[in-house]
């Protein structure tokens, strides 16, 4: 009796798999009808486009760019996610036949990415959403090698109910009653050599002069509970009550603050550096003419403004107007744009290796 | 051997022995070659030479050391007397012991280790007992620790040293136990002089297995130990991936691979002095 209840489990089981995957083979079908009634995208529908991106906050950026894209233009998006240096290190592996059209970097691994000869310019005149954007978002690195579509910030978040006095400087990373509950991002990270340059002025230094930042990160990193990859681990980190005191991204505040941790974002007095989120289209793709539509798409005025209001990013398209509530948690307004300091990405990609060995140097112990 | 039977033979080996050298014999040819062979510069022991003298390799490699150590040796101590236990009860009891024993070796580790995290977390089980014992004010740091990494491993290798050990106790009649207590054993004495010699050679075999698998094991300390309390597997892992210092990972796996070679090889050479 048993084994017949589970033969018939187990047809019951098989049968809803095969109406399910039946029902995700006719989707397209629909879609492609859809876009047959607008000729000037039929030579894209049935492809895909392959990005490379970093993964966070993919539900919102599935709804807000994924998929309407797809509906629009018939293009299948199929994504590539990690971190700036693994990312990195896959494109330059696969050089001679990319496997990736668009990809999504830091400033400064636009950079070493150019360097390494992983990119191609991109074609203005493919891209219409371009004259919309800020001037200093439409080559931040010149030769068009990359475009910022978003800026984000670098702050403090800290523990309201557990740190006291509050935070104030980079220097109180190194305060010894915080020991064990701090965390910084790892320095192959968007913002990890803006970590040495923010420490080196907290510490005496400068911009030009690091050394301060060097000589008191050993202190530091006795009062690391680990150092995060992701945005993701940050949040896990906070969740559980590891941490206490995270520097953090400004696109990972929302969900920051859907932890429910009594928190508090501070900017400290060293000053709010800022960077460029940077999309570039990578050499020797077959889909160049899908890279520079998906690069004009997420440039424009709707993308970037839902993205805005998701508190994804924080638009580099001047049309985009939010309200003030929404405006507040971004890097939004002139006054603000005015005050982020915006680091020497170029200069940052040339010391990137050197800073890459003493840092894990430090760490390691 | 007559030629035809020798003949049938290879031919039985000859799809095990292609698999095994194009999956596992060549890569591991590439990684040796690319450690030693730099463009510009020919054969040369420079990448040992300059990673093997990093002090982060240092503590590293010691720290990889001492986790493989600690785990073989707890686990040692703690599946001896099970072990015991459960080669002598009745055939169905045993069996159904046997089931629980394995039963982590069939979750998947990653699940598995997120059970820690779960239980070792500041909000976890260990934590909201204490705490609720009235035993701890504070949470204490569980996790991110070496202390976690070694739990999460033991836990992982406990069922080979006990199924290496049951195996060899099985073998082992309970005859020579009733000898030796005839005369005048007492039961303690009877298990380190009788059953402990002659279990050694399932203690060796567990013990390699347990060792080896700690040393190399990724996703316990990657995940329970953070990116701060970093093993050969997990810094390897950064090499590779994150670093894109392709040079210092291959180093890492001949040091990996050397070390685990060199193991089963003291093994083989000590095994029948044991037995």
């Amino acid at each position: 009796m048993k084994k017949l209840m589970l033969i018939v489990l187990v047809l019951g089981l098989w049968c809803a798999g095969h109406l399910f995957a039946s029902g995700a083979k006719e989707a397209p079908k629909t879609e492609r009808a859809k876009s047959e009634s607008q000729p000037a995208m039929q030579s894209y529908r049935g492809r895909t486009l392959s990005v490379s991106t970093w993964g966070f906050n993919m539900d919102l950026i599935n709804k807000n760019i994924t998929k309407p894209f797809e509906e629009t233009y018939g293009v299948k998006i199929v994504y590539e996610t990690g971190n700036n240096a693994d990312r990195l290190t896959k494109l330059k592996a696969r050089k001679d036949s990319p496997n990736v059209d668009v990809v999504h970097f830091a400033g400064n691994y636009i950079y070493l990415a150019t360097k390494e000869g992983l990119l191609q310019p991109y074609d203005p005149d493919k891209i219409p959403s371009l004259k919309e954007l800020y001037q200093w978002a439409k080559d931040p690195v010149g030769n068009r090698y990359g475009i910022g579509y978003a800026i984000s910030t670098y702050a403090i978040a800290y523990r309201t109910d557990k740190v006291n006095p509050p935070i104030t400087s980079w220097a109180d990373l190194a305060r010894p009653d915080l020991k064990g509950f701090v965390t910084l991002p790892d320095i192959t990270t968007t913002f990890g050599p803006a970590t040495v340059v923010l420490l080196a002025k907290a510490f005496g230094g400068s911009e030009e002069n690091v050394e301060p930042a060097w000589q008191n990160l050993p202190q530091i990193a006795k009062n690391l509970v680990t150092v995060y990859r992701r945005s993701s681990e940050l949040i896990t980190l906070v969740q559980q009550g590891e941490v206490w005191v995270a520097p953090y991204t400004s696109f990972s505040w929302g969900n920051l603050l859907e932890t429910k941790v009594p928190l508090k974002s501070v900017v400290p007095k060293e000053g709010t550096v800022g960077s460029q989120s940077m999309v570039a289209v990578v050499k020797g793709t077959k889909n160049a003419d899908l890279a520079h539509l998906y690069i004009n798409f997420i440039l424009s005025h709707d993308v970037q403004k839902a993205q805005a209001m998701d508190l994804v990013d924080s638009p580099t398209n001047m049309t985009v107007k939010v309200p003030p509530e929404i405006g507040e948690k971004l890097a939004y307004g002139p006054e603000k744009l005015s005050n982020i300091i915006f680091l020497d990405e170029a200069k940052l990609a040339q010391v990137q290796e050197s800073w890459v060995k003493r840092w894990q140097q430090i760490m390691a112990k | 051997m007559p030629p035809a039977a020798v003949k049938t033979t290879l031919l039985l080996l000859l799809p095990a022995l292609l698999a095994v050298g194009a999956f596992l014999l060549l890569p591991l040819g590439f990684i040796l070659f690319e450690s030693v062979y730099l463009e510009g510069r020919g054969f040369t022991l420079y990448m040992y030479l300059s990673y093997l003298s990093d002090p982060k390799f240092h503590t590293i490699f010691l720290r990889t050391l001492k986790f493989g150590l600690i785990v073989t040796g707890v686990s040692a101590i703690l599946c001896y007397p099970a072990s015991y236990a459960i080669s002598r009860t009745d055939q169905h009891r045993k069996s159904l012991l046997m089931s629980i024993v394995i039963l982590p070796l069939m979750t998947s580790p990653v699940a598995r280790t997120y059970a820690w995290m779960v239980i070792l977390g500041r909000f976890g089980l260990i934590n909201q007992t204490l705490k609720s014992a009235g035993l701890i004010a504070e949470p204490l740091r569980l996790l991110y620790t070496e202390g976690a990494v070694i739990v999460g491993l033991l836990q992982l290798f406990l069922p080979l040293m006990v199924l290496n050990l049951v195996s060899a106790m099985e073998n082992i009649s309970p005859e020579l136990e009733e000898a030796a207590q005839s005369l005048g054993a007492n039961r303690w004495v009877t298990f380190f002089r009788v059953v402990i010699p002659l279990s050694a050679d399932g203690l060796v075999m567990g013990s390699v297995l347990v060792f080896t698998g700690s040393i190399t094991a990724y996703v316990t300390p990657a995940i329970l130990g953070g990116t701060k309390i970093l093993t050969l597997a997990t810094l390897l892992q950064q090499e590779a991936v994150v670093f894109m210092n392709w040079g210092g990972a291959t180093v890492i796996a001949v040091v990996m691979t050397v070390l685990t070679i060199l193991l089963y090889l003291g093994v083989r050479t000590l095994r029948p002095r044991i037995a």
